[in-house]
């Protein structure tokens, strides 16, 4: 099944086309995705062009569209496993989806099981099950972890702009830029990978592709006119005061609804010091402190979506500062 | 396109699914040594037949959720020719899971194979 004739538009002659190419057929697929084929389909052609040698890149190429695939088939067969690979790492409903690659050949006589329609939940279970799900904690400890990330990134943008920018009358100023720059697309890259891990928003897995038939000159000149690497810049720097944002929301509410949660019991010992006071004056008779209790239970749930939401608005952000393609 | 080879794309792609996941960590048992894509996708086009010697672009994105379901370790290296390569190598999980699968799929071949046996087609 190698050598079947490939339909539709004429293959590529150069490795930077078939790249093209296949990121034209990719065009409307996650940019996160896009970055990882591309990436993929690069190291694949680069190794058989230097496998063997003395032959021309579209005579290689051919090959590959046999072996490795033409772009456009290329493109299908990665759509296809992440729309399987989306099914797999869904949270499991209660009858869990059996792991498909764990029965090698059952699926040979039937097609695939349908999905089980998930069951409405109501709004009291919604509301209480956010404490089941891993992501809410992700998006908490995120938020949590934001406050030194974000020192991190801004320092790191300030001391290195500045640093650039003062350098650049002398001609030191140049080398320490294009470093600069340069090690803000790997911690582009590292701070995607968190983003993915603790908001579950699909972030790339594989450095930017690089044009290699450009030399290190004008490289590192793309580097400079690429709109992403400002952008890397931008989401950098702003880092530092959602940051602090996030940190204070976390640790505000966290301790403000685990300290109502405990009013009941601080009040069995001295009831004299537990409660609401203003100047100096108990504002609330000792009956009410469960009712304190209560409400701090439901701040706490209430935090747990508030971080949920905030997570799922920062990984929104992050996708579009850091891998916008 | 024939009816027949549809049927049989489509049967070769069920198959596939989880047979590829199989062969590859079978593949890094074997070698000892740290494989990055292309030399895993040789070794498999060498050996293959059948399912096995499908699109090797299908390889990559298997051998990523090989790795995310922790089965395989994986660290990146500089090359000449292209972009660093990332380097696969299979953790004790991965040899575990390899013998289970390795029993599951040798007694599935051997009742599928009892089935068949005596078929005309």
């Amino acid at each position: 099944m190698n050598i079947e004739s490939v339909a539709g538009r004429a293959l590529p002659t150069t490795i930077p086309a078939y790249l093209a190419q296949l990121r034209a057929a990719l065009h409307d697929a996650d940019p996160a995705m896009v970055q990882d084929a591309l990436y993929d389909a690069e190291e694949y052609l680069r190794s058989e062009l230097a496998a063997q040698p003395g032959r021309s890149e579209a005579e290689v190429i051919a090959d590959v569209a046999g072996s490795y695939g033409a772009p456009e088939e290329v493109a299908e067969i990665y759509r296809e496993t992440e729309i399987t690979v989306n099914r797999a790492l869904r949270t499991p409903s209660a009858g869990a989806a059996p792991i498909r690659r764990a029965a090698p050949v059952s699926a040979g006589a039937q097609t695939a099981p349908p999905q089980a329609p998930p069951k409405p939940r109501s709004a009291l279970a919604r509301f209480f099950g956010v404490a089941l799900e891993a992501r809410t904690y992700g998006a908490l400890f995120y938020m949590l972890l934001s406050l030194a990330t974000g020192t991190f990134f801004f320092t790191w943008v300030v001391t290195g702009l500045s640093l650039s920018l003062g350098l650049m009358v002398l001609i030191i100023g140049i080398p320490v830029a294009v470093l600069f720059f340069g090690s803000v697309r790997g911690l582009s890259l590292l701070e995607g990978r968190l983003v993915e891990a603790l908001l579950g928003e699909r972030m790339p897995r594989r450095p930017t592709y690089s044009d290699r038939s450009r030399s290190w000159l004008q490289r590192i000149g793309d580097m400079f006119t690429d709109g992403r690497t400002w952008l890397t810049l931008l989401y950098f720097v702003l880092m530092l005061p959602l940051g602090i944002v996030y940190f204070t929301i976390a640790t505000t509410l966290l301790s403000t609804s685990i300290g109502f949660i405990w009013t009941p019991v601080a009040a069995l010992f001295s009831s004299d010091y537990v409660g609401i006071h203003i100047d100096g004056i108990q504002m609330l008779p000792i009956w009410v402190t469960p009712l304190l209790a209560i409400i701090g239970v439901l701040l706490l749930f209430a935090t747990l979506h508030l971080a949920r939401g905030i997570g799922h608005l920062h990984g929104m952000m992050a996708k579009h500062l850091l891998v916008r393609l | 396109m024939s009816d027949h080879e549809v049927h049989l794309k489509k049967f070769q792609k069920e198959l596939s699914s989880g047979t590829v996941s199989l062969a590859l960590l079978a593949v890094l048992a074997k070698a000892g040594e740290p494989l990055y894509g292309y030399l895993i996708a040789k070794e498999l086009e060498r050996v293959g037949e059948g399912v096995l010697s499908g699109k090797q672009s299908a390889l990559y994105p298997v051998l990523r959720n090989l790795e995310g379901a922790g089965l395989l370790e994986s660290h990146v290296e500089p090359s000449v020719a292209g972009p660093p390569r990332r380097y696969y190598r299979i953790n004790d999980t991965g040899r575990e899971v390899l013998s289970h699968w390795t029993a599951a799929w040798r007694a599935t071949r051997d009742s599928v194979d009892s089935v068949l046996e005596g078929v005309t087609a």
